[in-house]
């Protein structure tokens, strides 16, 4: 049996998924967090007759009438693969916008039962609702739930199982002008007969609340962006500087830096393996792998402390002020949601746009989402802040403030070159603050953590048992004195030599930016692992053997080319599902590609003249390639403009 | 008039929707359309907080501009 669950934005429906679940979907009280339907068995605890139930999570959406990418999903799911039961949750702070909807349902032919949800919300405001009047004027039976504290799930499941195996269709409501022209005026009406007689308010839901009068402060005009960077600032310089980073430096000297290799290695030698096997799992697994792991607490902190941000109510407020700003370049407020969502991971960042309707502010907020700094870069930036920058805490969070710099330039130069308009306009529901879920950010960051955990014990483990072979051997498979006859130091050296005019040298670099595209803790990863032979010292240790490689102008650069340059290749397929075609896949990755080299450069150059007042390695290829940057930009935007075409639509 | 032109505070009667479909559509689901209540609570950061039914929206300029009122 096959239950849909089915309501209006931010009525609680993932809530209640991941309760009957026991999942841990992304919940957020800002409309698309949920862009995908998405399906799980239920718990037995849910399902005493161990019957066979699929529950189904579908976006939220207000009508069945296709405004939005989430009311698309919801309606073809719904048309298409007929579910047996519908569980409709209805908000219950807001019960005349969901019957809208809910009566849209009812005609589907699909019994439904409905969900009467935040309960606990309504009695506080004092509001009644007739739930026995309500089921008789819609024909279908209503449970009042509270999702969060999980108060009737059980009898709402039990409720939905008995129904969907009755398999009695439901009944549509009737009401006067249902088939004529104006029939969704003759809904509405429907809707407002019932509510005067079921609901009995005790709230005037237009006088000012406390909520407004915060937001009056959080979203001002003057005082909304100031705030906003004070937030982010306080959230990455608590994860990098403060708490997150003080338990990674634990784990990476203590535990990764002595407690596990020399167990690994008293325990290998104890059993008798071959010291090349021991060499292997100790530098090679353990090491890069350990020097990614090490990372976690930080990690875990700034998805503890996201989790808690986004469930308190403020993101709404963040896309309201940064809509002004975002219009600007030919985005809208809407195009901030992918992006806080990048803050985790691009892949789902990038997924989320596609709630954005209009097609060249979705194309754009694609190609700009992987901009936002993700869990993986963490590693990166936590590395390279500990080595160079140990004295400067603002090092760390103003990564993050120049990644918001890139976004408004990159779309700013975007909206240029393809002479972009936006057509699209802003709503956003603002839903009322609460006090965040400690248990949900807490379940949320386990979650995370161990999402982190199994990437860095698979795929990264695998890149990394490759990245030791190959800068210990060489072509004829000999093991190699000199890491410079590699086949790692081949490989790297044909790539080498495009990243001098950013002043980057050593094949090392290169090597290490390759593996980044697999993953970005790769980055982490591939230096733990080729530094290892050249030095006892551990990796992250302020002005470590890494500081051979990097004046810390270049290695802040090296920071930016490897945040700014494109994502990992799993979150490139995103994008290229996303952007539909590979002709745009590729003006993204060269755009991204070009963004992320020019900054490089920009910041080595620029930076070695300013801070040691002399020119960095590669300084004449750097002022060509400038130029040639400079040209090309010129021309295309003047290009572009003459045209006069949106060359964005046409394509 | 128009709600962009409204006074903070105020509760106006809906005259009409004005502009593209799909948002009259929409505004429609919200429940904003022809004698229904709209309240504008506030301006923020170039947005318009509005309450219909019983929840509270932002929306932006263009969008304020499209909803008439019976004043």
């Amino acid at each position: 049996m096959r239950i849909a669950l089915a309501g209006n934005p931010n009525s609680g429906k993932t809530t209640l998924y991941n309760a009957i679940t026991g999942k841990n979907e992304n919940v957020g009280n800002w409309s698309g967090v949920t862009v995908a339907k998405k399906e799980a068995d239920i718990k037995k605890k849910y399902n005493p007759k161990g019957m066979d139930v699929r529950i189904v999570d579908l976006p939220g959406t207000y009508s069945i009438s296709p405004f939005t990418g989430e009311e698309k999903i919801t309606r073809d799911f719904i048309l298409g693969e007929k579910p047996d039961v519908i569980i409709n949750i209805v908000d219950g702070a807001n019960i005349s916008r969901s019957l809208f909807f809910t009566t849209q349902l009812l005609e589907l032919g699909v019994p439904v039962v409905i969900a009467l949800n935040k309960s606990d919300i309504v009695s506080k405001r004092g509001d009644q609702v007739d739930v026995d009047a309500l089921s008789k004027a819609l024909n279908c039976r209503i449970i009042t739930t509270t999702a969060t504290s999980e108060d009737g799930l059980l009898k709402l499941m039990n409720e939905a199982i008995e129904v969907g195996t009755d398999k009695k269709p439901q009944i549509q409501p009737d009401f006067q002008g249902k088939d004529s022209k104006d029939s969704d005026t003759a809904r509405q009406k429907f809707v407002d007969d019932i509510i005067k007689k079921c609901q009995v308010k005790n709230r005037d839901a237009s006088k000012v609340t406390l909520s407004d009068k915060l937001d009056m402060i959080v979203a001002h005009k003057w005082l909304g962006l100031p705030i906003f960077f004070a937030v982010m600032w306080a959230v990455f310089s608590f994860s990098i500087e403060g708490l997150g980073g003080y338990l990674s430096g634990y784990s990476n000297d203590i535990l990764f830096g002595e407690i596990v290799p020399n167990a690994a290695n008293s325990f290998l030698e104890g059993m008798g393996v071959s010291p090349l096997l021991q060499a292997l799992i100790v530098d090679g697994a353990i090491g890069g792998v350990g020097a990614v792991i090490g990372f976690l607490p930080l990690v875990m902190v700034l998805f503890f402390c996201l989790s808690l941000l986004e469930d308190s109510g403020y993101m709404a407020r963040v896309a309201v002020v940064m809509d002004r700003f975002f219009k600007k370049i030919g985005l809208s407020g809407k195009s901030i949601i992918p992006m806080i969502v990048g803050s985790g991971c691009a892949i789902p960042g990038v997924m989320a746009t596609r709630t954005i309707d209009d097609i060249n502010e979705r194309r754009m907020t694609t190609i700009l989402t992987p901009f936002v700094p993700c869990g993986a870069k963490l590693p990166i930036i936590a590395l390279f802040v500990a080595v160079f920058f140990p004295e400067n805490v603002w090092v760390g969070p103003s990564i993050y403030m120049i990644a918001i710099g890139m976004i408004i330039l990159g779309g700013l130069l975007l909206q240029r070159m393809f002479d972009w308009e936006n057509t699209s306009s802003f709503i956003m529901e603002l839903p009322e603050y609460k006090i965040p879920s400690i248990k949900y950010a807490f379940s949320q960051m386990i979650d995370k953590a161990k999402a982190f955990i199994y990437k860095a014990t698979t795929i990264i483990l695998v890149c990394n048992t490759f990245v030791w072979f190959a800068q210990a051997y060489s072509w004829g498979l000999n093991p190699v004195e000199d890491q410079s006859l590699s086949i790692l130091a081949s490989l790297g050296s044909l790539i080498a030599p495009l990243l001098i005019p950013l002043g980057f040298v050593g094949w090392q670099l290169a090597a290490a930016s390759i593996t980044g595209f697999i993953a970005k803790e790769n980055v982490v990863a591939t230096f733990a692992v080729l530094l290892a032979v050249a030095s006892e010292e551990a990796l992250h240790l302020p002005g470590g053997v890494l500081a051979e490689f990097f004046t810390p102008v270049t290695a802040f650069a090296y920071l930016a080319f490897n945040l700014f340059t494109p994502p990992c290749f799993a979150a490139i397929g995103a994008m290229n599902s996303e952007l539909g075609s590979k002709k745009w896949l590729f003006r993204a990755l060269g755009f991204q590609f070009g963004v992320g080299y020019t900054l490089a450069m920009l910041i080595t150059q620029i930076g070695s003249l300013v801070v040691y007042g002399k020119p960095a390695v590669g300084f004449v290829p750097a002022i060509i390639i400038t130029a040639l940057i400079a040209v090309y930009l010129v021309v295309t935007i003047k290009k572009s403009g003459s045209k006069g075409a949106k060359v964005g639509v046409e394509a | 008039m128009l709600l962009s032109k409204a006074k903070i505070g105020q509760t106006f009667n809906v005259k009409s929707v004005e502009g593209k479909e799909k948002i009259q559509k929409f505004l429609f689901s919200l429940g904003c359309f022809e004698g229904e209540e709209i309240t504008l609570i506030s301006k923020l950061a170039g947005n318009y907080v509005v309450n219909i039914k019983d929840s509270r929206y932002a929306i932006d300029e263009g969008m304020a501009k499209s909803i008439v009122l019976e004043a």
